[in-house]
């Protein structure tokens, strides 16, 4: 009697510390999301300043006729100090470098930018959102106290004093910042993007890909079904499993010395990335492959041999299909890991600062997690909301990775 | 007794070691043409082994060695080095005692012997293979409006057939069945009885079974083996009224096995 009293209440002790354990796990999750998201989300809006612009012919030196090639390689430096002069009277020439300073160092391309798309502009007024500075950016957000000697402030009294200003003629904005999804890497938070670093990380993943799998399809095929059982095959076989558990930048370094060292391969590249990332997703790959092939059943080949169909017609025409589900999914499981990694990039020296969008697995690129390292290192306050919107991006693509490796397991799941 | 002509397959010396475990010893066995010959004898005592060297099959399994002279319309040793395995297994077909359908519509399990051999030469000539094949296994009427559906979706007796379909498909002159109805109820046993009669008429067939009742209904000759040695063969009428041998007597009256 009391021998089933104590048994149940044991029962229920394991019960609870289980759904502690559940808790406590979804509560670190949720906060560090939480966290992540209350950071990061600054980064997809940018503060503006509402300015007249006047296409001023003095200032420039191309008009309504101009090409777009020759828009493109002239100046508008002249232009935004004349828009900062026309909409703030009477600056002197420090008062002048302060109100500049409050603007974007682009603010001459975002001006080339619309004038490219509104030539009959020129000689006219029209209200643009010019893009702030970072610095005036945070204050805006409110990531930056305002309530701090003039001297541990970026932006000085002087400048609040415009900012309430243009804040009480309405005329300081917020936009969607599509600038961080379409630029490269910038020195200034307010322009700096991550496609640079997901076209890096894609092309890697390319090479990756295209690098790892038929190999390890191939490799796994041969041990699974041509090689006989015995001592090799498992000193290779241990030797795989191993190497599934070796720490990425060992990896790294092994494509450090041999891709760039003895082969001579460019520095910084994703094929270079993607190799290296390849030697490290192919033990993932044979180890899911070879567990799908071992799970296809004997009697399917046999089926097949038993036609007279050869052991490569066997295999290619009946085995490999069953097995590729799983492997697809080991494989995407492998690329998504593959995906995070930032040693191995490290070590190849994708982690440059590069401001030009990589066109393909030759140009010099960063990768998104690398990028998301560089962001966090840098001091400057509006990049930090930039490593946490990377950070999100990272996560949203691995999320997708790893729910379409889930999908295809489920969908093509064979019955027998 | 018989004219030699009239033994599809002859096999002498038969020996079957799997490592260093004899599973064959020292068979000899011939199968007429055009007959059923069936297989008995208790379990593990070596009909499957022996029924796997029929097709080479035995050469899948790596600790399996087989001796012995196997030859095919007095003339092909089934075993000579240069006949290739997969020529072989066109004219000796098999039927493995678990349903084994591709996991592919039941059209390409059908089609998949005649497309690797090149039988024929046509889409609409294999068409019409399929569609005999399906035929002289008995399951066209029932499969004819879902021919692209999955055949792993097919009752067990059903795949049987279709197994059956694949097998003959390829016209083999030998068909091996390894317990075919082990898996199935009455109804489909019956079935593929009536099946394996029709099919005597153009092919060899060689069928293990544990079934003395089934053994007598589709056999015209019946060996039974008992721990890897041929025990007694003969005319199923024979060796199911009176067998020569006190063994045989008493595995067929069920006193043992
Ligand atoms: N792949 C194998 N490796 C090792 N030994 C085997 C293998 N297959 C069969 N044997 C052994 O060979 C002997 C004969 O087996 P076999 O499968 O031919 O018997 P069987 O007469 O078909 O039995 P059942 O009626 O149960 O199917 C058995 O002792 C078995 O253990
Ligand atoms: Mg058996």
């Amino acid at each position: 009697m009391s021998n089933i009293k104590k048994r149940l209440k044991a029962e229920r002790r394991f019960k609870f510390y289980g759904q502690l354990g559940v808790f406590l796990s979804l509560l670190f999750v949720t906060l560090l999301m939480l966290k992540i998201f209350t950071t990061g989300s600054g980064a997809f809006f940018r503060t503006t300043i509402e300015a007249d612009v006047f296409f001023d012919p003095k200032f420039m030196q191309v008009d309504k006729n101009s090409s777009d090639k020759e828009i493109s390689r002239s100046s508008f430096e002249a232009l935004a100090d004349s828009v900062v002069n026309n909409n703030f009277k009477d600056l002197n020439e420090g008062q002048f470098i302060k109100v500049r300073e409050m603007f974007t160092r682009r603010f001459d391309y975002q001006l080339r930018d619309y004038f490219l798309d509104n030539k009959d502009d020129y000689k006219k007024t029209v209200k643009l959102k010019i893009t702030a500075s970072s610095d005036l950016d945070q204050i805006v957000k409110g990531n930056y106290p305002r309530n701090v000697p003039e001297e541990q402030r970026k932006i000085n009294d002087y400048q609040l004093s415009i900012l309430d200003e243009l804040n009480k003629q309405e005329r300081i904005g917020s936009t969607f910042n599509f600038w961080f999804f379409t630029n490269g890497d910038s020195r200034d938070p307010e322009t700096a993007g991550i496609w640079g670093a997901i076209m890096g990380s894609f092309y890697a993943l390319m090479v990756c890909l295209a690098f790892a799998f038929p190999i390890g399809l191939f490799a796994s095929v041969y041990l699974e079904e041509y090689t006989k059982p015995g001592k090799i095959t498992d000193l290779i076989e241990v030797n795989i499993n191993n190497l599934a558990a070796v720490p990425s930048i060992v990896f790294g370094l092994l494509g450090l010395g041999m891709l760039i060292g003895v082969f001579n391969m460019p520095f910084q590249v994703p094929l270079v990335g993607g190799l290296t990332l390849g030697f490290m997703t192919l033990p993932t790959i044979i180890i899911a492959c070879r567990s799908s092939l071992r799970a296809v059943p004997p009697s399917i080949r046999h089926g097949a041999l038993a036609l007279g169909a050869t052991k490569t017609q066997t295999t290619f025409h009946h085995v490999v299909p069953l097995a590729l589900p799983g492997t697809l999914t080991g494989t995407i499981i492998g690329m998504a890991q593959a995906l995070g990694e930032t040693a191995p990039l490290l070590m190849v020296g994708m982690v440059a600062f590069v401001m030009e969008i990589p066109g393909g697995p030759l140009d010099p690129a960063t990768g998104l997690p690398s990028q998301i390292y560089l962001w966090s290192e840098s001091a400057e306050r509006g990049f930090i909301e930039k490593t946490s919107a990377g950070i999100m991006l990272l996560l949203l693509f691995l999320i997708l990775m790893n729910l379409t490796a889930v999908l295809i397991r489920r969908k093509v799941e064979v019955k027998w | 007794m018989v004219d030699n002509n009239n033994f599809a397959l002859k096999t002498n010396n038969v020996y079957v070691h799997y490592g260093n475990k004899m599973a064959i010893n020292n068979v000899a066995l011939d199968f007429p043409k055009n007959e059923v010959t069936s297989l008995i004898g208790p379990s593990g005592c070596g009909k499957s082994t022996f029924l796997r060297c029929l097709n080479r099959m035995n050469d899948v399994i790596d600790s399996c060695k087989v001796e012995g002279s196997f030859i095919m319309n007095n003339t092909i040793d089934i075993y000579r080095d240069d006949l290739p395995i997969e020529n072989l297994r066109e004219k000796i077909g098999m039927v493995f005692q678990k349903p084994n359908p591709f996991p592919k519509s039941i059209y390409e399990n059908v089609a998949y012997g005649p497309k690797i051999h090149g039988v024929t030469s046509s889409q609409s000539e294999l068409d019409d293979l399929v569609k005999e094949s399906l035929h002289r296994a008995g399951l066209y009427d029932e499969v004819k409006d879902r021919l692209t559906d999955v055949a792993t979706g097919l009752s067990g007796g059903q795949q049987q057939r279709l197994c059956i379909a694949r097998a003959i498909s390829i016209k083999p002159e030998i068909i091996l069945m390894d317990e075919p109805c082990s898996a199935l109820d009455p109804i489909a046993t019956a079935k593929i009885e009536d099946l394996i009669n029709e099919l005597k008429e153009n092919y060899t067939i060689i069928i293990v079974t544990h079934s003395m009742s089934q053994a007598s209904r589709v056999s015209t000759k019946t060996a039974f083996f008992h721990l890897g040695n041929l025990i007694e063969e003969g005319d199923t009428s024979k060796i199911f009224t009176k067998p020569d041998k006190e063994q045989t007597n008493d595995y067929i009256t069920g006193r043992f096995g």
